[in-house]
């Protein structure tokens, strides 16, 4: 029975701290991020590396130049184990969440949960752990609105 | 979409829960059933088994009518298919990203590659 929520697993032929940055840099990000037949343009892509920190991204179809937006704040940044990133404006808000495991023989597993789950959907330890996020994320705003950047 | 995105939610939801799932898979193995037999294999009050129905016909994932004396349900797997194909949709996404990240992880290994082969023959040449 489905569960709404997704795991795919791949392994990659590189260090994790690779493709961590692969995930988190826009020069890299434009060469595979988009779906086939579209491109994501360098200068059209938004990292913002912090707990609340933009992640955007615009896919441009090759067919008819038609847009998609992705706009996302990133929960979890832990450069090369996890990060993750929350969408809200997309089917009622989905939380990904991407972890890079070595392997002895030095590739790297990636594992990506998606979901897009109401809270009274998630695991305990999963809320638990969107929460803190959000948290952190509350608290790095009210820092915004205490001291506003000068 | 915003409709289709709350319909997601509720049948998410519906299904979070493992007695929900078992009566969902019941009736789709059996079709339409009354609703006093449905709760007879589950160890508990009808009025629960009431509960979980109203949860499923709320996601839409069964759909209930009275005959004479009788309660029936019925699965209805339009929004269990939709559910599947948001699966499906993100799945392909990331696997058609990891193709390409793939792809592009390759290309770096022969740039480093080239790199590492130059630097290998410049210093062949000084050792000559």
């Amino acid at each position: 029975m489905t569960t709404g929520e997704l795991t795919y697993t791949r392994v990659h032929d590189a260090p994790p701290e690779l493709v961590f940055d692969c995930m988190t840099q826009p020069e890299h990000l434009t060469h595979f991020w988009g779906p086939t037949g579209t491109s994501t343009p360098v200068e059209e892509i938004t990292v913002d590396l912090r707990p609340g920190g933009s992640f955007e991204t615009v896919m441009v179809s090759d067919a008819d130049g038609s847009t998609y937006t992705m706009r996302a704040v990133y929960l979890t940044i832990d450069r090369p184990r996890r990060l993750a990133w929350y969408e809200g404006d997309v089917e009622g808000g989905m939380r990904t969440e991407v972890t890079f495991s070595r392997l002895p023989d030095g590739r790297t597993e990636v594992v990506t949960r998606q979901s897009n789950v109401p809270e009274p959907f998630l695991a305990p330890e999963a809320r638990a752990g969107f929460e803190t996020s959000l948290a952190r994320f509350d608290a790095y705003l009210a820092t915004l609105v205490t001291h506003p950047p000068a | 979409m915003t409709v289709i995105d709350d319909d997601l939610t509720l049948v998410f939801t519906a299904l979070a829960d493992p007695t929900r799932r078992a009566l969902l898979e019941r009736l789709a193995e059996q079709g339409e059933a009354p609703v006093h037999q449905l709760a007879k294999p589950f160890a508990i009050s009808q009025q629960a088994i009431s509960k979980h129905l109203k949860v499923l016909e709320n996601a839409r994932l069964i759909t209930r009518r009275q005959a004479a004396q009788t309660r029936l349900c019925a699965f209805d797997g339009d929004r269990l298919d939709h559910a599947a194909d948001w699966i499906a949709r993100h799945l392909a996404i990331w696997a058609d990203r990891h193709d390409q990240l793939a792809a592009h992880l390759a290309a770096l290994r022969a740039t480093t590659d080239d790199a590492d082969n130059r630097t290998d023959s410049d210093e062949g040449n000084n050792a000559r």
